[in-house]
């Protein structure tokens, strides 16, 4: 028996449950449900402006999509992001490569009684104007926040890693745990103790 | 040419949910991202030159979203692949050693592997789909390859 055989018998086990469902009617209707935490949201652009914004409502999948620019990975890009209106957003874009490039995220508020509360476009705007950290494939690690890239990599100290962002008036206190997460916020920084992954 | 959605979960249903839980190493995220992908799809103004440009784009697709629930911080609660594993009938002891083998690779070479071994993509084509040049693409696989013999011995052979 050849590789390629022994491979696609060992993978013929994984299939998806029976209670799997992708007919396209209930797609349409299906509600994402799970969110990451609003203060650790993991964002993967930094906005830099949203300039002359088109809105247009998306009739057929729901949710405003808007055409807008944002800095990825110290590229303006001009990006396609669809808001779903249940706290979460996708959006695509082509890189600097010319790769057609997807993706999303969300977010909630929990709230003291424990709901969680959807964030709302604008609240997804601010985070989508958060720092962004990314692991590159050999290894490194870097900051972006607009046009500014930090090499981070071997920064960490106990897996911890601290970056203090300035752009015109603006400060920004980055907090980075190794594969673990990072907060950020205008006035100091966040203590890599709370939080954590489930 | 732009086939229906219906048509495409008929036919790629099961190669996409097993690439997303290759990645995710979770059932319930490569649910997810199966069906993400298929929204994606449907969402989809543009036209596509051919069957091959729909099912490269589409793995690419569920390549994207399944990294990218990854690198998300908040994910399921979700049982642990040793777990899982114990859940699968496979049909024999080295099936389920070969799986465990490659599920335990990390990821950028259990991709490569999982494109080449069960989608039988060329070298060339993966490098297109994943955006590497050839070599990356080469190194990858011959290093996955020499991991999975290192662990499974003569449960995996030598390739070219």
């Amino acid at each position: 028996m050849t590789n390629k055989e022994k491979y696609k018998k060992a993978f013929s086990a994984v299939r998806p449950s029976d209670e799997f469902t992708l007919e396209v009617e209930k797609m349409k209707k299906i509600k994402k449900q799970h969110f990451f935490k609003t203060m650790v949201a993991s964002i993967a652009v930094c906005v830099l402006f949203m300039a002359s914004a088109t809105v247009a409502y998306a009739m057929d999948v729901g949710g405003i999509q808007r055409t807008i620019q944002l800095w990825i990975h110290g590229d303006c890009t001009n990006v396609t992001i669809q808001f779903d209106g249940d706290g979460t957003y996708n959006m695509e874009y082509t890189d600097a490569d010319g790769n057609e490039q997807f993706t999303g995220g969300g977010g909630v508020e929990i709230a003291p009684d424990g709901r969680t509360i959807p964030l709302s476009e604008e609240e997804l705007m601010e985070h989508l104007m958060m720092p962004d950290v990314t692991y590159e494939d050999d290894g490194s690690v870097w900051v972006y926040w607009f046009d500014q890239k930090v090499d981070i990599t071997d920064k960490f100290v106990d897996g911890v890693c601290y970056v203090k962002l300035v752009k015109d008036e603006e400060t920004m206190y980055v907090t980075v745990k190794y594969k673990g997460g990072y907060a950020a916020g205008p006035h100091k920084f966040t203590d890599p103790d709370s939080w954590g992954c489930e | 040419m732009k086939p229906s959605v219906e048509m495409l979960i008929e036919k790629y249903r099961n190669n996409l949910y097993v690439m997303a839980f290759n990645v995710c190493k979770n059932a319930q995220d490569a649910e997810d991202v199966v069906q993400d992908t298929f929204i994606q799809y449907w969402s989809y103004k543009k036209e596509f030159e051919s069957e091959q440009h729909i099912r490269a784009w589409l793995i690419r697709v569920v390549i994207n979203k399944a990294k990218n629930k990854n690198n998300t911080f908040f994910r399921r609660n979700s049982l642990p692949l040793e777990d899982y594993i114990q859940t699968l009938t496979f049909e024999s002891e080295e099936s389920s050693e070969l799986f465990e083998a490659v599920m335990n690779l990390p990821e950028k070479y259990r991709i490569v592997i999982h494109l080449f071994y069960y989608e039988d993509y060329s070298v060339n084509e993966i490098a297109d789909i994943l955006k590497l040049t050839q070599s990356n693409v080469k190194v990858r696989l011959s290093r996955g390859r020499l991991l999975l013999r290192n662990t499974l011995k003569e449960g995996w052979e030598y390739d070219k």
